[in-house]
């Protein structure tokens, strides 16, 4: 399996196994992040993608196996260790996950009403500059609910982006957003790792997306890495399951064409 | 000699198939619910189409009389055909695995024993959470947010008066009714007063509104915080280094303990005024006889239980509204059974409690 090294780690996961009861979702998940880089970790649906990455922020527990942000090992979710690392990582959730009893502003301001001293006169301007910064002015007094799916992804990632992370974290980024609504992200995304240095791990299927923003991409499959490497060389590969995904090709399904009973046939027309 | 089976004997049946082998063809095709009792040929020379229920049924007989012993045989099918019964004949394994796996009935019992005990758990850590951070937690300023401490008494004190009085009015009257019926025989009209006083101040008042309060704010805390599970805000905030108890239910928590005794009241109060209703107009009791009756029989220690009896219920329901929100893993359907649950678990517990108080006090 070909892996990417670099120097310095910002994402290490060890022999990571997570299971959820007796269904073991990932296992013997080895991963490499360093800065500044987008990582896209993409495989079919139901490989583990998301639970990787709910793992890599604390929010799921593995059974076995070490995660570490900044070197910092992070365990259970409330631990201040972890409590301490997050701070300088932001999510961007599925469905931005946004709180619908905030304003779009307050969402915003949230992080750094909780983990600065800034008085609110600031905060405000700072909430507005990283509204500027993901294109989505003039919605700081709207609810949630006030915005379309592609305007309410921005504001969230702007709430990822309000405390200046080095590391960010998307879980399915263009997921139900039309084309040119997801290549407007994903051009923000190249803009955030290019202009500030961000590291970015994008969990996502979308070819288009995969295509236009990874330097480097982590093939899952069945829970477990399959390729690790650089977006240029997954490209070229001419077999296999990661060439079948980015060609777009595969099987029937699952069990279809698996069928071991026989036919007994006459005289085929 | 072993005697042969005639079936196996027996000449093939040739079932000519339809042009479009479709579910409207099977629908009326009856062969399938027959035994199979001789060998069998499928004519496919004038099919040209098949459907979902078309492959169903070929797949359906080969496996029939194949368990039976007897051929089916497909005669004069097109490559077409044949490639398309391949491509999606299932993985006969996947058939076999039951979607719900039978276990012993004693082993059944221990199952549910430890899920009990998790959820008992479970349970008692949301209390030790919800009551550290709605004691201790006051104390950080920035975790706790003032504003929406107000919004929360708005709406789970001010826009739940209306109901609870209504309902207590309507209780008082049926009460005293019921009672005033009985109490005239004996001419002892007279002590319905103190009857509903007490009733309405030590019983019925707090729990009346606890068990209205439960249907309106319990429920509504459990869909609150299980649409934020769902919609992975919950998420979203453990990962801001926000704990979900201190930032969802601690609000809550303090706007129930602080407006329930005044429903509590309001609730007795009204209660208490359906029955000099129906004293007055039914037992033509005075109104001053039924007020100094009321005010002789109750003393302040039964409206200190009240107060008491409606912060500890109110406590309650949200630990047991908040727990069932935090329960729910996804979809609706979850998010309305735990509603649900919520609702009559948070009814049960007031009941019980309500219970213990009658021995304390």
């Amino acid at each position: 399996m070909e892996t990417v090294s670099n120097s310095v780690a910002v994402v290490e996961v060890e022999n990571l196994r997570v299971s959820y009861g007796p269904h073991i979702v990932l296992d013997s998940v080895d991963l490499r992040v360093a800065a500044p880089e987008i990582r896209v970790i993409l495989g079919t649906s139901g490989c583990g993608k998301t639970t990787l990455l709910k793992t890599m922020v604390g929010l799921l527990r593995p059974e076995r196996g070490v995660v570490r942000l900044f070197g910092k090992e992070i365990r259970e979710p409330d631990s201040p260790d972890t409590v301490e690392a997050l701070k300088h990582v932001g999510i961007l959730f599925q469905n931005g996950a946004l709180l619908g009893s905030l304003t779009v502003g307050e969402n915003i301001a949230l992080p750094l009403q909780m983990h600065t001293s800034l008085s609110k006169k600031l905060i405000r301007e700072i909430v507005e500059l990283k509204l500027t910064q993901v294109d989505l002015p003039g919605v700081y007094s709207l609810l949630p609910q006030e915005l379309s799916g592609g305007m309410r992804k921005r504001a969230a990632l702007a709430r990822a982006l309000v405390l200046d992370p080095p590391l960010v974290f998307c879980d399915e980024p263009s997921a139900g957003l039309d084309p040119v609504t997801a290549a407007g992200l994903d051009d923000l995304l190249l803009r955030l790792r290019e202009g500030l240095g961000i590291t970015i791990v994008v969990v996502t299927h979308e070819l288009a997306s995969i295509r236009a923003i990874a330097d480097n991409v982590v093939f899952l499959q069945k829970g477990a890495v399959l390729f690790d490497g650089s977006m240029a060389k997954a490209m070229v590969l001419e077999s296999g399951p990661v060439h079948d995904f980015f060609n777009r090709r595969g099987p029937l399904g699952e069990t279809a064409g698996r069928g071991t009973l026989e036919f007994a046939v006459e005289n085929i027309a | 000699m072993a005697k042969i089976d005639q079936k196996y004997l027996a000449p093939a049946t040739v079932i000519e198939m339809p042009e479009h082998l479709d579910r409207g063809w099977v629908e009326r095709f009856s062969i399938a619910r027959e035994r199979p009792s001789g060998p069998m040929v499928l004519d496919l020379s004038h099919t040209r189409g098949v459907d979902s229920a078309g492959l169903a049924l070929v797949y359906y007989l080969n496996r029939r009389y194949a368990k039976a012993g007897l051929s089916l045989t497909l005669r004069n099918a097109s490559s077409a055909i044949l490639q398309t019964l391949k491509n999606w004949q299932p993985d006969e394994e996947n058939k076999k695995t039951p979607r719900q796996i039978s276990i012993g009935f004693f082993p059944g019992i221990g199952g549910s024993v430890l899920n009990a005990k998790d959820l008992v758990v479970e349970a008692l850590s949301m209390l030790a959470e919800m009551l550290f951070w709605g004691s201790f937690g006051l104390f950080k300023k920035r975790d706790f947010r003032r504003g929406v401490l107000v919004e929360q008494m708005f709406f789970m004190g001010y826009q739940s008066i209306g109901i609870v009085c209504l309902l207590s009015f309507l209780i008082g009257v049926v009460l005293a009714l019921q009672a005033a019926i009985q109490l005239n025989r004996y001419g002892a009209g007279i002590f319905l007063a103190p009857m509903i006083g007490i009733g309405m101040i030590k019983e019925l008042g707090p729990l009346l509104t606890a068990i209205i309060i439960s249907g309106r704010n319990g429920s509504s805390t459990t869909a609150e915080i299980a649409t934020m599970v769902v919609g992975e805000e919950i998420d979203a905030l453990r990962t801001m280094g926000l704990n979900p108890v201190q930032f969802v239910v601690v609000p809550k928590f303090w706007a129930m303990t602080l407006t329930m005794p005044f429903l509590s009241l309001s609730a007795t109060v009204v209660g208490v005024f359906g029955g000099y209703a129906v004293a007055i107009v039914y037992l033509g009791i005075s109104s001053s006889l039924f007020i100094g009756e009321l005010l002789r029989n109750v003393v302040l220690i039964d409206v200190v239980e009240n107060i008491i009896k409606s912060v500890v219920f109110a406590w309650l329901i949200i630990w047991i509204g908040a727990f069932h929100g935090f329960k729910v893993k996804g979809g609706a359907e979850e998010v309305g059974r735990e509603t649900t649950a919520s609702v009559v678990t948070g009814i049960f517990i007031v009941i019980v409690a309500d219970a213990i108080f009658s021995f304390i006090f």
